[in-house]
């Protein structure tokens, strides 16, 4: 797929594909649901291999970056652009060749229930084939296939599982399966959406270090949102903080917000502070003064 | 009077009531409905005396002693009568069931998402949808029977003909309504749109799907016994001849037998429903 140095068809919009370039880039990416904006104005870069967090409150716009990034939501101004290309000057046909490379772990997970583990984790490649032929390898997979699931799945940990019907795992389990279709896809970049919001807090640092370990082992450029910041600080070398669809801070840039993260005092406060507080941007909260005036 | 209390008493949902009473008198003025007409005929009386006596004694053997010396013992005929039913519905519904199918899924929504052929060729489906149920199976028995005789293959495929119609429409329905989360999943990861509707919504939708067609099996039992009135030799037949020489325990055991093979239905699609849903 990758091909360093070959010329690019829409050259016009978009530099010159470079094998040491960014995985991936957003330049000044906005996104408007009507008068609400998910996001506002982000610029992000991230090099290929790298790990990051994406932390903030509810609403702060993680969903909608991921979202952004998998080629399922476009936005209303900027541009995303995936190992070099911009995603949404594509051809439908091109941006899904493009989205078969991107592996997505859900929060809901999206599995589908009646069907075997197996075949959960083979639709993982759909997106190579025309409708019947991947029809065909999800409900009658050969031989070879399946035991390259086998072996996948033997990694995760649930590989007595292969021919389990999925919505009889446990949670935990699901995840795994999850995870296991993600990385079916061979992908480039992995992109996890709050991957431990359905697992209990004992079994949220496994799965987040299973994530991490995959990613680095393949070599994937993986971009997790997380609510946690106590659990991003340990595991991602790279924190991004989101609020109110605006990038508060970036540890890569050593801002002021970053260089306090790092150490586990300041840590617990922007936990705190990002965790909990749901509360619109700063810039959006009215004065103490007007507060004060409309109570009585 | 209340400070809750409505400003107007009669509402939209009032006079939607107001217009279905309207409309049942207005009915039964047109055709003359009186308490008189539900007067008992002479010797209406006993006939239904009789008739319900008969249900408190089902016929294990045959009520009159058959003309034919050797004939099969009566349970032996209820047996295969309600065989041949069974048998006829089954062979109408395993050819309604890919016909509806494929409709059903060519007339969902989902399936044609971001076509451009979407209008025409849901309105197409539609349209032969419509064309098939709208003719009821009795009707297409009698057309067939007109054209053909008496001939069993006529007989399966007139009750299959309406029955994937029926089926094409609520497997339809049910495919739109099924969650999609699974299948945007799919989408997402690039599969075409037919492989993550199917793998998708109709996956999620299978429970349902198999429910409703053990209901249509119900329905074609219960259809092949009726078909029986026009000479097939299904219940419905016996059912006939035994009402037209008021050999009314006889009558009932074939009403039983037909009760039994519904409710055993019910039970397996109960069973199957569960486990599908897990």
């Amino acid at each position: 797929m990758d091909r360093p140095g070959a010329p690019m068809a829409n050259a016009a919009h978009s530099p010159p594909l470079r094998a040491d370039g960014p995985a991936l880039e957003l330049r000044g990416v906005s996104v408007d649901f009507g008068d609400r904006s998910a996001l506002r104005a982000v610029s992000l870069s991230v090099e290929r291999g790298a790990a990051v967090a994406l932390v903030g409150p509810s609403g702060a716009g993680k969903t909608t970056l991921l979202r952004c990034l998998a080629g399922a939501q476009r936005p209303s101004a900027g541009a995303v652009y995936v190992a070099g290309a911009d995603l949404y000057a594509r051809a439908p046909s091109a941006l899904r060749r493009e989205q078969a490379r991107v592996g997505f772990v859900h929060q809901d997970l999206a599995l589908v229930p009646v069907l075997r583990v197996a075949q959960n984790v083979l639709a993982g490649r759909l997106g190579r084939f025309g409708t019947l032929r991947g029809l065909a390898r999800v409900l009658a997979p050969r031989r070879a296939a399946l035991a390259e699931v086998h072996r996948l799945l033997e990694r995760l940990g649930i590989a007595d599982q292969l021919f389990q019907r999925t919505d009889r795992l446990s949670g935990g389990q699901q995840q795994r399966v999850a995870l296991a279709r993600a990385l079916y896809q061979e992908p480039t970049l992995l992109l996890a959406d709050e991957p431990v919001a359905s697992v209990d807090p004992e079994r949220a640092r496994d799965v987040i270090v299973l994530l991490t370990r995959l990613a680095r082992e393949e070599g994937l450029t993986l971009v997790a949102s997380l609510h946690d910041v106590e659990l991003a600080r340990e595991h991602f070398p790279r924190i991004v903080g989101l609020r109110g669809g605006v990038v508060q801070f970036d540890t890569a840039h050593g801002s002021a917000a970053g260089a306090a993260l790092a150490s586990p005092f300041h840590a617990a406060a922007a936990s705190a502070l990002y965790a909990l507080d749901a509360a619109p941007p700063p810039d959006a909260q009215p004065h103490a003064s007007d507060c004060e005036g409309a109570r009585e | 009077m209340s400070p809750l209390r409505r400003p107007l008493p009669f509402g939209p949902r009032a006079a939607a009531l107001g217009a279905i009473a309207l409309a049942g008198c207005a009915a039964a003025a047109l055709l003359g409905l009186t308490p008189g007409g539900l007067a008992l005929r002479p010797g209406g009386l006993e006939l239904a005396r009789d008739l319900l006596r008969g249900a408190l004694a089902p016929a294990l053997f045959h009520e009159v002693p058959p003309a034919t010396p050797g004939a099969a013992p009566f349970l032996v005929k209820l047996g295969l009568a309600v065989l041949r039913t069974l048998t006829f519905a089954l062979a109408a519904l395993s050819l309604a069931l890919p016909a509806g199918a494929a409709l059903g899924l060519l007339a969902s929504q989902a399936l044609w998402q971001g076509s451009r052929w979407r209008g025409p060729a849901r309105w197409a489906v539609r349209a032969l949808i419509a064309l098939l149920r709208s003719v009821h199976e009795l009707l297409w028995a009698l057309l067939f029977l007109a054209a053909l005789g008496l001939n069993t293959a006529a007989a399966a495929l007139a009750l299959a003909l309406p029955f994937a119609g029926t089926l094409a429409k609520v497997f339809s329905e049910l495919i739109d309504e099924a969650p999609d989360r699974s299948g945007r999943a799919l989408a997402l990861l690039g599969a075409p749109t037919a492989a993550a509707v199917l793998l998708g919504r109709v996956a999620e939708a299978l429970p349902d799907l198999a429910a409703y067609t053990f209901y249509r099996f119900e329905c074609a039992v219960r259809s092949a016994t009726i078909l029986g009135f026009f000479g097939y030799p299904t219940l419905g037949f016996q059912l006939q001849l035994a009402f037209e020489d008021l050999r009314f325990r006889e009558l009932w055991s074939h009403l039983y037998a037909l009760l039994a093979v519904v409710v055993l239905l019910e039970l397996w699609s109960g069973a199957l429903r569960r486990r599908l849903v897990a």
